[in-house]
């Protein structure tokens, strides 16, 4: 090992996989071996065992069903409304100086503390769900994404200037294009981000949803299916963070000619 | 017919971080004809930029005027192409989308506009490169892209900033036979900006010497060399005997500048 040396794509498969081998391993150990309560801790095989009796038996795919709609419900929201307005802020100087302190500060609240409130205002139905997503994301999302378009190559919008581009030109075809990679992966960012949250709103006050199965499990103190439910949780992040990637390397080929 | 006038133009950079302001330009006159191949020579830093920036209507002048035709200058526009140092092509556009960039906006239709694009593909060369991403193209060709996209708008006067300035020799002079070859026969109105002399003198019908900071224009010298000129005229008397002459103008600048440095 030298620093910076790379590694071949089949030397990263292996070195990945071992991880989770290692892992599995430690944990049948420890479970397997008795050195953990059962009550604490559920082996691999219970797990499993849980997990096809969840899927099979108790309807959890309904409950994942569920959550994908309502993280994917938030997150779209926030995004038709973030993306325009970072926009604006970056592109408008006096929009960023009049959005900018509130959005800066709006974006360390932290969503799970808005549950109570918005469960007083929303109800508990799937709105309130929806809001909390929504508020953890938007603020997030505007600010990158101002950030990244004020920081367009200035030399581009000079040459598009000098091109005869309007100012509703700039914004269309050069800010708008030059930062659509960037905002791409903000969003993939953020929706990372999301996931987290739709679990804390599906643990307060809801009667479906990968969350509101860990709840249940953990007053029965059932730690295969709650084990099993963060495990498909991290799963689900990890695809769609692999869709979204392959989606943006489809959409902006010119970023990788 | 077209008039560039540039008159009593100065700029002063205002003061920042208590540095003193900068004095990039004293007052400027220059007049540029129809057709007209216009060089600026002079050493980094002494204002050339500034100069064509302000012509462009990127800058604001902090006296003074430009005016194209009569009509003063006042922000940047189609009338007026620019080619950058740096290269500047949209990187999200092929070759022949940057190229065609101006026309689209002028709301010119896709056939029209394809067609127009590539006779400017052919003309500098690019032929089989039209959907090449900018990345997938060497320096040299993407000046000669940023070229062709500034003459595809047909300005009145085409403005270039050092264009080849980070190009290695052997393409530096395949560009500037290119660039004349295009002026020999479409007859632009050009100003070209440049720190080389070979290339000033190449390439001009009027070569402008600039002195140094605070720049100003120093001397003006007509090239009378006659068209078309090939890459062998560099090594005529009559060449040799400008270059000397210039390389003296220049010589004394810089060593103005290196004394205050
Ligand atoms: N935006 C700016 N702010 C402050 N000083 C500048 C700015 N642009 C250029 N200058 C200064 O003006 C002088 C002339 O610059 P420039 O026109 O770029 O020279 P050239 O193109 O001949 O190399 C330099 O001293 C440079 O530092
Ligand atoms: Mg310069």
């Amino acid at each position: 090992m030298r620093p910076l040396d790379p590694v071949t794509s089949k030397q990263r498969l292996a070195y990945g996989l071992a991880f989770f081998v290692v892992f599995v391993a430690l944990w049948s150990w420890a479970t397997f071996g008795g050195h953990v309560s059962k009550v604490f801790l559920a082996n691999p095989l219970t797990m499993v065992q849980e997990g096809v009796d969840l899927i099979t038996k108790q309807g959890f795919l309904y409950d994942i069903g569920m959550t994908i709609w309502r993280v994917v419900g938030g997150f779209v929201l926030a995004a038709i409304i973030a993306v325009p307005l970072g926009l604006l802020m970056g592109a408008y100087k006096p929009v960023e100086a009049f959005l900018e302190p509130f959005v800066s500060f709006a974006r360390y609240l932290p969503a799970s503390a808005f549950i109570p409130l918005l469960i007083l205002w929303a109800g508990i139905g799937e709105l309130q769900k929806l809001l909390v997503i929504f508020i953890g994301s938007v603020f997030q999302v505007i600010l990158m994404v101002a950030v990244t378009v004020g920081a367009t190559r200035r030399d581009l919008v000079e040459a598009a200037y000098t091109l005869g581009a309007s100012d509703r030109g700039i914004i269309r075809r050069v800010l708008l294009p030059s930062s659509a990679p960037e905002i791409a992966e903000i969003l993939r960012l953020v929706l990372g981000w999301a996931w987290t949250y739709v679990i804390v709103a599906e643990l307060i006050g809801s009667s479906s949803g990968i969350g509101h199965m860990i709840t249940d499990s953990q007053a029965l103190l059932n730690t295969g299916q709650i084990i099993f439910g963060i495990i498909v949780i991290g799963l689900i992040g990890l695809l769609s963070d692999f869709m979204f990637k392959a989606f943006n390397a489809w959409l902006f080929p010119w970023r990788l000619a | 017919m077209t008039i560039l006038k540039v008159e009593q133009v100065s700029r002063t950079f205002p003061a920042r971080h208590g540095n003193a302001p900068t004095r990039a330009l004293e007052p400027t006159d220059l007049t540029i004809g129809n057709n007209d191949f216009v060089t600026i020579l002079g050493p980094s830093g002494c204002g050339k930029s500034t100069l064509l920036r302000i012509v462009a209507g990127l800058d604001r002048p902090t006296s003074g005027r430009v005016t194209l035709d009569g009509r003063e200058v006042t922000g940047p526009g189609a009338d007026r192409g620019m080619v950058f140092q740096s290269y500047t092509l949209f990187p999200w556009l092929t070759v022949r989308e940057n190229i065609a960039f101006g026309l689209r906006e002028r709301g010119v239709s896709e056939a029209e506009r394809n067609k127009i694009a590539d006779a400017f593909i052919r003309q500098v060369g690019l032929s089989g490169f039209e959907n090449h991403w900018p990345k997938q193209l060497s320096g040299g060709m993407q000046q000669r892209t940023a070229i062709a996209r500034a003459l595809a708008n047909d300005p009145k006067i085409l403005l270039l900033d050092e264009p080849f300035g980070a190009l290695d020799n052997q393409t530096r002079a395949l560009m500037q036979e290119m660039l004349l070859a295009i002026w020999e026969r479409d007859q632009k109105t050009v100003l070209f900006v440049t720190h080389d002399i070979e290339e000033a003198i190449f390439l001009g019908s009027r070569v402008i010497v600039m002195s140094a900071r605070p720049g100003r224009i120093k001397a003006e010298i007509n090239v009378d060399l006659p068209h078309p000129r090939s890459y062998k005229i560099k090594t005529t008397p009559e060449f040799v005997q400008l270059k000397e002459r210039l390389v003296e103008e220049i010589r004394t600048e810089a060593l103005k500048v290196a004394e205050h440095a």
